[in-house]
């Protein structure tokens, strides 16, 4: 599976581009996070990897800026193994060990479309790289 | 120590183990540095002071002065702040000192800018007012925003919960009445040694939430242990790394370290409620606190803690090699914590205004309603706001003259079309400046008051906020 950024101008917001790149591509994707209003917005989507370029190609066609997704950097240096992030994840991306000490799977996380840990941190250790 | 009195009893343990060493790090915003910064040429009485922007205070003579933690920046509030000045300095970096003063004639100067780093200073003594707590609450959040506070980032309706402290580690919790523990008890202090002052403020041993007032010096500290730190749209704060070791005088020590997390309970605060009495949700102990998952009104709900107790277990150890190693010795205290002083609240000599006594009537309508009937009721009663409810007279969403002067511009007919369904409320024993507060933060300017049950029950505008500020 291959995650990608979907970002929608304002001036497309009005077409129903997922369901048309959805039925023309006939491939099935997973909406994993979605911020999206008139004033345009993001979906994060999954889908498989076989598919994916030529998905991304449909989306890119109609307008919409296509994106490879982000996790979330956290500076092991600068961590003080808190625990403040953990239960702010909403996909269970950062676990606290057994000897307390915080470990991120960037697998899970969803990354630049989520972002609820980021201003969580009180020593500024988790950064979305843009 | 706590596994060999489950394992060996009380009398064994006594025999085995002389001191147990302890520990905790985490936020703790009653803290700072006085410095002294020696005299210039011509000499200043400071009356102000900023390092890095930030200021710091002038308690006493010319040129001492107090760098406390939660005090921010004026040029990055919120970011950078008084813990991050007493970090920078321990780690030797350069840091920008400006004052003011109004001129004397012992003191002529009135203006100074330098920069210095921690050797330029004869004192830079971390003394801290109120640290090491001996339990803190576990805080959740049951309104519908996110709230940014002290105890961190609270998600909406029960979203996670967060907690503080280091439990069955935690200093004062294994010497519960303070047998070992007072004013000159020499201890583990942000990487270095330092001394217990007294007691710190609001000191309540009756609730198990004693306090300590701690002195170290700061050039010999260690940033690993001492972090300045930013609590988001909070401030600013310092980490503060604190161990203390408890000689096993005898067999009651024993039974005072071996206290274990599952015994130590706190309560579940709901901060959703901007009140000092906030509703308590029930209790919960350090080690299902610890274990990342607890339950609040029967559903599970992720724990944060914030402090790190990877480093409580650090300082603990790293004291405990310091004794074994001969670099530290224990001290008696001249005098041991008061057991006797209660944590009063603030005596307050004016009322606080709550939303019940400011709201008025509410204008409303129903969602099938004519746009037209809508803007006929605005006129009648010359109102901006019009609150949607149902049949049971629960709010639905609310409509503004500017909602109904947009739909009027862009054609639009249906009143269904422009109802704002996400509605920022209030509470009839909410204070005002809080209901105050949510309408600045959101910038709109009227809050539609109901009760438990969603039922509409008024509606308090910022013209009337106004009206109770301008009348004092």
């Amino acid at each position: 599976m291959v995650r990608v950024l979907l970002k929608f101008s304002k001036d497309i917001t009005s077409k129903p581009i997922t369901s048309q790149v959805i039925m023309e591509q006939e491939v099935l994707m997973n909406i994993l996070t979605a911020r999206i209003d008139q004033q345009g917005g993001e979906i994060l989507i999954e889908i498989p990897s076989v598919h994916a370029e030529k998905v991304m190609e449909a989306f890119r066609k109609r307008g919409v800026v296509v994106e490879p997704h982000k996790p979330v950097v956290i500076d092991k240096e600068n961590c003080i193994n808190c625990g403040a992030c953990f239960s702010l994840c909403p996909v269970n991306a950062i676990k606290i060990n057994e000897d307390f000490s915080v470990a991120f799977n960037d697998e899970k996380c969803l990354g630049s479309a989520c972002q609820l840990c980021v201003d969580a941190c009180p020593v500024r250790a988790i950064k979305v790289n843009e | 120590m706590k596994k060999l009195v489950e394992e060996k009893g009380t009398k064994r343990a006594f025999k085995e183990a002389d001191v147990v060493t302890t520990g905790t790090f985490g936020a703790m915003c009653s803290s700072g540095a006085v410095i002294n910064l020696g005299h210039s040429d011509p000499p200043i009485k400071i009356h102000r002071a900023w390092i890095n922007d930030v200021e710091v205070s002038h308690p006493g003579a010319a040129v001492d002065l107090y760098i406390g933690a939660a005090q921010m920046s004026e040029t990055r509030p919120f970011e950078y702040g008084g813990g991050h000045v007493i970090e920078d300095l321990i780690r030797g970096k350069e840091v920008e000192l400006r004052a003011i003063a109004y001129g004397t004639a012992c003191y002529p100067r009135t203006k100074l800018e330098t920069v210095i780093t921690k050797d330029d200073l004869n004192q830079f003594i971390l003394l801290n007012f109120r640290n090491c707590s001996q339990r803190y609450v576990c805080a959740t959040n049951s309104s519908d925003e996110i709230l940014y506070t002290y105890m961190g980032k609270l998600l909406p309706r029960f979203g996670n919960a967060t907690f503080s402290g280091a439990g069955e580690l935690n200093p004062l919790m294994n010497d519960s009445d303070y047998e070992t523990i007072g004013i000159g008890t020499r201890i583990f202090l942000g990487g270095t040694q330092g001394y217990v002052v007294g007691e710190g403020t609001q000191h309540d041993p009756g609730n198990l939430m004693g306090t300590i007032m701690v002195r170290g010096d700061c050039k010999k500290m260690n940033p690993e242990f001492i972090r300045g730190a930013a609590f988001t749209k909070y401030g600013t704060t310092l980490y503060v790394g604190i161990g203390i070791p408890i000689p096993i005088l005898n067999e009651g020590l024993v039974k005072k370290v071996a206290i274990r997390d599952e015994d130590i309970l706190v309560p579940i605060v709901d901060y959703g409620v901007p009140r000092r009495e906030r509703p308590k949700l029930g209790k919960v102990s350090y080690k299902e606190l610890k274990s990342g998952k607890i339950v609040i009104r029967d559903k599970t709900v992720k724990v944060s803690p914030l402090s790190s107790l990877g480093k409580a277990k650090k300082i603990a150890e790293t004291l405990k090699s310091w004794i074994e190693e001969g670099i530290f010795y224990l001290s008696a205290p001249v005098e041991r914590l008061p057991l006797n002083t209660v944590f009063k609240p603030m005596k307050q000599s004016e009322n606080i205004v709550f939303v019940e006594t400011l709201m008025r009537p509410a204008v409303t309508c129903r969602e099938d309603e004519e746009m037209e009937d809508v803007a006929k009721k605005i006129i009648t009663h010359s109102v901006n706001h019009v609150v949607v409810v149902d049949a049971q007279g629960k709010l639905k969403g609310i409509v503004t003259s500017w909602d109904i002067t947009r739909a009027v511009a862009e054609n639009r007919k249906s009143l269904a079309d422009i109802i704002v369904r996400k509605v920022i409320t209030a509470a009839p024993d909410e204070p005002v400046e809080a209901a105050a507060r949510k309408m600045t933060q959101h910038n709109i300017s009227a809050l539609p008051v109901i009760n438990r049950e969603r039922k509409v029950l008024g509606i308090i505008a910022s013209e009337d906020v106004a009206k109770l500020v301008g009348g004092r």
